[in-house]
């Protein structure tokens, strides 16, 4: 054991959730780290903010009219803690946050009164929320012409195969288009190594002159979300310029640009509030004193680094992030914390079905909360008075197929946020002097 | 049927570097992350070269891939990792096994040599270094060796480290640690040494300077590994006593001190040998152990005023201590000082990869995005804690590159 | 309806078939061979790749031992490009009874198989993670052999002199003369029409379903009891030498190192539907508890997927009710013109992969006999048409491969190295739009992702080529989503959870292809209740 570094708050997980809540503590004043033993779902996640898509096997247009019932019909669901007003405060302010990152004209647009419907890589049609502008100019409530544009380079879009499907859809027509472009070295480019490309303003014009004359009148230009990186709003802006009609941007798979993009406002904001961040030390544990958090155990390079704390925000996800684990006896766990885990079948019992688009049994598992999102034992005893518990880590959501994931994620983390300045107060010694690069 | 490496040398966890294969999910992350892999079209990725390529390795075929020589072992892979995919430990084998196949150029078992460079080059220091700037003479050993003529090489300082730390007798402290010098210190800059002594002293601390090596560390990254476990002994052998009687070792060179921290166990395999584990539980980074001294209420404030411009830039090597960043704290503490952090993973230089021909416009194009950064930052100076870092910074920008503890040295007064 | 006629009509597309086609072939018989589905789907395409030495019988089935080594000889002549020399072990465990390994000894002595027994320490070095507390350690010639290779060698040699192979073609119907088989009817899957196959013989060489296929010729009673096994694929090579315990055949008791996987096997149930694929939970500890005795850390490591291959177990209804290993494993052909009074028309059944050749060359024989002709096999001395210099298979192929081609090619899936190029031509080549068929036959979707990344790609790819309307690229997808869910929800525990949790952010929460338009129309050749297994074929094509 070593020394103490002395925190607020200490955020574990550096995904949305954990983001969030670190940085609607920190510029509360609280002095927050957070630690992550990587990046991760930002990266990966479409980057749109989705609240509720799907409830119940129907297509969800308005999801705060809908949430009365959907918590009713589902009473372990995150949401009943959270309640439509903080759905809106957090999407708002995850807006504001946007608007005032580091990339200029960058912003989210959509509320969660009614769903956006967005084409997806494959060509259905996804229920979100809140997306960046430059995605939800794809959205189809009202139909539309669509060119769907890649490049041969380009290994992990495909618009003929979304287009065969988007001209499914009543009041849509889709087509495909792949230009004879090279935008690298390698032909195996994903969408971040396009991004770059499309920040160069002569390939942007190599792709408006390629498209010049292939385009009807009433189309919108759908391409792979790829509009740049530092500066997607420029990227886009002049584009359609160029185009002379409305463009828009697909997520595709991994590595999500728009992700990429939200995780880098989250950081600067945090930066800006005065946070930190530490990427590559493993959360091996807590000290605890009865119901209370002292202090976080980090393995860092050949020791344990310790941080004391007053509040412990766990944001390490589900699943898919190695937030809960499930070992070759069918047995899970909560690596961090060692929380009972809810919503596990019982020993013997399985925990899939057969069928991959059944719900199954183990896809609402993880920590139960107190209304506060503190954890709780089966009993109900509450386990912890500091750590509160955030994102994808919660037990009975189905993030994906609710398509309800960055919903979740930004309520409950701004929301654990916002429940740590009601009780804290600044700390004494002031913030870092440093000056961000990216001001 | 043999495996990739053998396990008499490489021990369980050789294994357990290879076994960590198991927890890629084909996430990319690392490949958004590696900056070489953005540089140069020659590298596939650390994604590909690590995880994904290992299950096609096998002992007794010559290793496939020569792609993974263009990795520069820099670790940020295995940094950004959310699964704990050693993949640069993955990465760093694969190469030294390449190596072992294709023969190790003489030029690199040359430049992982600093010791012996420094101790040629010491005593004739005015002849050496006017070899190492003169133009014809660095396009000869371009030709010749394969370094390149404009890589930034660092001047021989014409004394020694080891030489001041002979006849310096430090006061009794409240403790005691051991210095670990480092060969960088030792030949090219032994004022960084002596200042970081200075600076020990200072806060109370009695400090001890045994006679020591080189870690290893640039003969690990070209694939010699039996001369770097050698040299690793050596070295752990000297500092081992130290620890073992419970003084702590302290070192101002964040890639050496890693490399007894993590890199001499995982990579090299030497986690079975005691020395080794006793030295690198009681290893700590300067800017680690002085910030941990500060939390403890032991470290001495009384900083002057320094009223400067200073951009700091944390080298990959002292990133993989997972310590965050305990140099800004530091820094914060020296009144008027203002400082401005650099947001980019790696200068280019990672080690010995930068000197090399057929590198360096690499290593060039992968820290563009960082001298662009400080060329905006308009700094006075660049705090930096590795050497080669500093020295390529400075080639690369022009700016004086300075380790954080040179500017404490300067902060409290300690002329 | 179309009609089609042949000197010989093979009823079976695995390695059984395969080799009889083309010995028959290069025997100069006109040969049709029919299969209900890809090449190599049943039990040939369901095992572990075993390519015995014969070690495992020496003990208690020398005539097996002694036809195992003689046709694993042969084999690493005739058809190395699909077989790596991984050499095998025999080790004992603790626990296992120290004394066998000497009857193994005796046993190999006998029936000539190469055995020698190596010092622990020596095993150990070669295989560091095996279990550092075995006792003793024997060496033999046991190799994997990559089935889709093999099975795709003996089919095209046999289609470059002239036969032809049929898959998707399934047999509905058996037409039987007064007292002969003359043919059959067979519906083709990928067209939806039927077509009529006249033959002078017809060989029954539908291992598991054989007495299916003869129930059709209206034979009853033939006792084939499909043996329903579990295999499990670990993420990676484990082990780089095929690792047997040195014990009596037994569950569990062999770990393979198979292309990029390692295959734990396997277990004996008796069933009476070959299509029968349940896997139960208790099967899947079993395995993973002996593979734990065999590579400590065994259950920490990841399990990729799980799948069963029914055996054909040959049980003469006249004979005694042995016990359950106690079934001969030597092949058993049977002469329906002796049994039944049926002429031209033999059933080939139970056997091993190992000794298909022997297997295809007694049947072929019989043939010749039944039709006196004296026409002797070749196959011994005969390589199959390669795609290299006739030298074995290499593990680092396709790494080579891609290192050629670092900038020009674009890879689908990553995971096995699968370039575009290939897909594009197999797809073209084969006419198949079953992203399953394509998985099976490229290892796209193989390897530890299982598809995550590359299913979109390949989809995108395939109805690119094919044009593919948006019904049948989209229920392709699902398909295939399905198929790859029965093979991995029983392991998925670990790193393969997280994996798949990963993959359904892919499809679910990026793709939503759950919600695509449409509910996608029956797909062509679709394979009901099959799961998939490893080893696969088309290298450096």
């Amino acid at each position: 054991m070593r020394e103490p570094m002395r925190y607020d708050v200490i955020v574990v997980g550096a995904g949305v959730a954990g983001l969030v809540a670190a940085v609607r503590a920190a510029e509360g004043g609280a002095r927050v780290l957070v630690l992550a033993k990587g990046v991760g779902a930002t990266h990966l996640a479409p980057g749109t903010v989705d609240v509720l898509g799907y409830a119940d096997g129907h297509r969800v247009q308005r999801p705060l009219d809908e949430l009365p019932d959907f918590i009713g019909a589902h009473p372990g669901h995150p949401y009943v803690m959270v309640g439509a007003e903080e759905i809106e405060a957090a999407l708002k302010w995850l807006q504001a946050r946007v608007a005032a990152g580091p990339l200029p004209g960058y912003r989210y647009v959509g509320s969660p009164g009614e769903n956006l419907l967005l084409p997806t890589a494959v060509g259905a049609l996804k229920p979100s929320a809140l997306a960046p502008a430059s995605v939800a100019a794809g959205d189809l409530r009202d139909g539309g012409r669509l060119a769907l544009v890649t490049i041969g380079q380009l290994r992990d879009f495909f618009p003929a195969l979304a287009a065969a499907a988007l001209a499914q859809v009543d009041g849509v027509q889709a087509r495909a288009i792949e230009l004879p472009l090279r935008a690298a070295a390698r032909n195996d480019l994903n969408a971040l190594g396009l991004a770059e490309r499309f920040e160069d303003v002569v390939f942007r014009e190599s792709v408006a002159a390629a498209l010049h004359g292939r385009l009807e009148d009433d189309e919108r230009v759908g391409f792979p979300a790829a509009l740049g990186l530092q500066d997607p709003d420029g990227v886009w802006s002049d584009l359609q310029e160029r185009l002379g009609r409305p463009v828009f941007e697909i997520p595709t798979l991994p590595p999500s640009v728009p992700g990429i993009r939200l995780f880098g406002i989250l950081r600067a904001a945090l930066r800006r509030a005065g946070g930190r961040i530490v990427v590559g030390g493993e959360v091996t544990g807590v000290e605890a004193e009865r119901a209370h958090v002292r202090a976080v155990r980090a393995h860092v390079a050949a020791r344990e680094q310790r941080h004391s704390t007053d509040w412990l925000v766990l944001a390490t996800g589900g699943f898919a992030s190695g937030g809960l684990e499930m070992d070759s006896r069918w047995q899970v766990h909560e690596p961090v914390l060692g929380l009972p885990v809810t919503g596990v079948p019982d020993p013997g019992a399985p925990r899939f079905t057969p069928r991959y688009f059944d719900d199954h049994p183990l896809a609402r598992a993880g920590i139960a909360t107190d209304a506060y999102q503190r954890p709780v034992a089966p009993s109900g005893e509450r386990l912890y008075e500091n750590v509160l518990v955030a994102g994808a880590a919660l037990a009975g959501a189905a993030p994906w197929r609710e398509k309800s994931g960055d919903g979740i994620s930004v309520a409950t983390g701004y929301r654990a946020g916002g429940q740590i300045l009601e009780q804290v107060t600044p700390a004494a010694g002031g913030s870092q002097t440093t000056v961000s690069t990216e001001a | 049927m043999q495996t990739t490496h053998s396990p008499a040398v490489d021990g369980v966890l050789g294994d357990l570097v290879r076994g960590s294969l198991d927890h890629c999910v084909k996430c990319t992350i690392c490949e958004t992350y590696c900056p070489f892999s953005k540089a140069t079209p020659l590298f596939p990725g650390p994604k590909y070269s690590g995880p994904q390529a290992e299950r096609f390795r096998i002992g007794d075929e010559p290793q496939p891939d020569a792609s993974v020589d263009y990795c520069s072992s820099c670790g940020i892979c295995t940094q950004v990792c959310p699964q704990g995919v050693k993949i640069a430990e993955i990465n760093t084998r694969a190469k030294a096994r390449l190596h072992r196949e294709r023969g190790i150029k003489l030029r690199d078992r040359i430049i992982a040599r600093p010791t012996v460079l420094g101790r040629l080059g010491t005593p004739v220091a005015p002849l050496a270094n006017y070899t190492l700037t003169s133009r014809p003479l660095r396009i000869v050993a371009e030709r010749v060796l394969g370094v390149h003529r404009d890589a930034a090489v660092p001047r021989f300082a014409g004394r020694t480290f080891h030489g001041w730390a002979r006849s310096h007798s430090s006061p009794p402290g409240t403790r005691t640690v051991a210095f670990f010098h480092n060969c960088g210190t030792d030949y090219y800059e032994p004022d960084v040494g002596e200042k970081a002594v200075a600076v020990l002293e200072h806060n109370g601390l009695h400090v001890e300077i045994p006679k020591q090596g080189c870690c290893g560390l640039p003969l690990q990254s070209n694939g010699l590994f039996d001369d770097a476990r050698a040299y690793v002994r050596r070295l752990t052998g000297a500092l081992a006593p130290y620890a073992r009687a419970g003084h702590d070792i302290v070192g101002p060179a964040t890639s050496c001190t890693l490399m007894l921290k993590r890199e001499a166990l995982e990579i090299l395999g030497m986690e079975d040998e005691e020395d080794v584990r006793v030295v690198s539980e009681r290893t700590y980074d300067i800017t680690e152990y002085l910030l941990a001294m500060h939390d403890r209420g032991e470290l001495k404030t009384d900083f002057r005023p320094l009223p400067q411009r200073l951009a700091y830039h944390a080298p990959c090597q002292q990133q993989g201590h997972n310590i965050g960043k305990p140099a800004l704290d530091l820094f914060a503490l020296i009144p008027e000082l203002e400082v401005v952090e650099m947001d980019h993973g790696c200068c280019g230089i990672a080690g010995t990869y930068g000197l090399k021909s057929e590198k360096y416009e690499i290593s060039m194009k992968v820290g563009d995005g960082l001298f662009r950064q400080i060329g905006a930052a308009r700094p006075d100076v660049v705090g930096c804690d590795s050497e080669t870092c500093r020295w390529h910074i400075e080639h690369a920008t022009g700016v004086p590159s300075e380790h954080p503890v040179s500017v404490l040295h300067r902060a409290y007064g300690l002329a | 309806m179309p009609q089609l006629q042949a000197d010989l009509l093979v009823i079976g597309g695995g390695a059984t078939g395969a080799g009889i086609a083309w010995d028959a072939a290069l025997r100069g018989f006109d040969t049709i061979l029919v299969e209900r589905y890809d090449l190599a789907t049943g039990t040939t395409g369901r095992f572990h790749g075993l390519l015995h030495s014969g070690g495992r019988y020496a003990v208690k089935d020398p005539d097996a031992a002694r036809e195992c080594i003689e046709e694993n000889r042969i084999l690493r002549r005739i058809a190395a490009g699909s077989i790596e020399d991984t050499g095998g072990l025999f080790v004992v465990t603790p626990g296992d009874d120290p004394a066998y390994a000497d009857r193994l000894l005796a046993g190999c002595a006998e029936t000539g198989v190469p055995c020698e027994e190596i010092g622990v320490e020596q095993a150990l070095r070669s295989e560091p993670r095996l279990n550092p507390q075995i006792k003793r350690a024997l060496r033999v010639p046991d190799a994997s052999i990559d089935v889709w290779l093999l099975v795709n060698g003996l089919a095209r040699g046999a289609a470059d002199r002239g036969a032809r192979i049929l898959p998707y073609h399934e047999v509905v119907a058996v037409h039987r003369g007064d007292d002969a088989i003359t043919g059959v009817r067979a519906h083709n899957h990928v067209t939806g029409e039927d077509v009529d196959i006249e033959a002078g013989f017809t060989i029954n060489a539908s291992g598991a379903w054989a007495a299916q296929v003869c129930e059709l010729a209206g034979i009853e009673g033939v006792g084939v009891v499909p043996g329903k096994g579990i295999m499990i694929a670990m993420n990676h090579r484990l082990v780089n030498t095929v690792v047997n315990r040195c014990i009596p055949p037994s569950d569990g008791d062999i770990l393979v190192p198979i292309r990029t996987v390692s295959v734990i096997g396997t277990t004996d149930v008796h069933v009476t539907d070959p299509d029968d694929h349940e896997i139960s939970q208790d099967e899947v500890d079993q395995m993973l508890d002996s593979g734990e005795q065999l590579v400590p850390g065994f259950r920490q490591a990841r399990a990729l997927r799980v799948w069963t291959g029914a055996r054909p177990l040959f049980r003469d209804e006249k004979a005694d009710q042995a016990g359950d290993r106690e079934i001969s494993r030597a092949h058993t052909l049977l002469d329906h013109l002796e049994r039944d009074g049926l002429a031209r028309f033999l059933t080939i059944t139970s056997g091993k992969l190992t000794t298909y050749r022997l297997m295809a060359k007694d049947t072929v024989d019989g043939m010749c006999r039944q039709l006196g002709l004296d026409r002797p096999t070749t196959t011994a001395d005969t390589p199959l048409p390669d795609y290299r210099d006739g030298s074995a298979f290499r593990l680092g192929g396709r790494l080579r491969h891609k290192e050629d081609h670092l900038l020009d090619e674009q890879l689908v899936c990553e995971c096995e190295l699968v370039p575009r190029a290939w897909l594009e031509e197999h797809v073209r080549a084969s006419g198949t739009t079953n992203l399953d068929d394509l998985r099976r036959s490229l290892r796209l979707g193989m390897g530890p992702c299982q598809g995550g990344f590359c299913m979109y790609r390949a989809a995108g790819i395939v109805q690119g080529i094919k044009d593919l309307a948006a019904p049948e690229a989209d229920t392709s997808l699902r398909n295939f989503l399905e198929e790859r869910w029965k093979g991995v929800w029983p392991i998925l525990y670990g790193d393969q959870l997280r994996q798949a949790r990963l993959d359904d952010w892919i499809f679910q929460g990026l793709l939503d292809v759950e919600h695509l338009p449409g509910d996608g129309a029956a797909h062509v050749a679709s394979h009901g209740r099959r799961t998939a297994p490893a080893g696969m074929p088309d290298e450096d094509a």
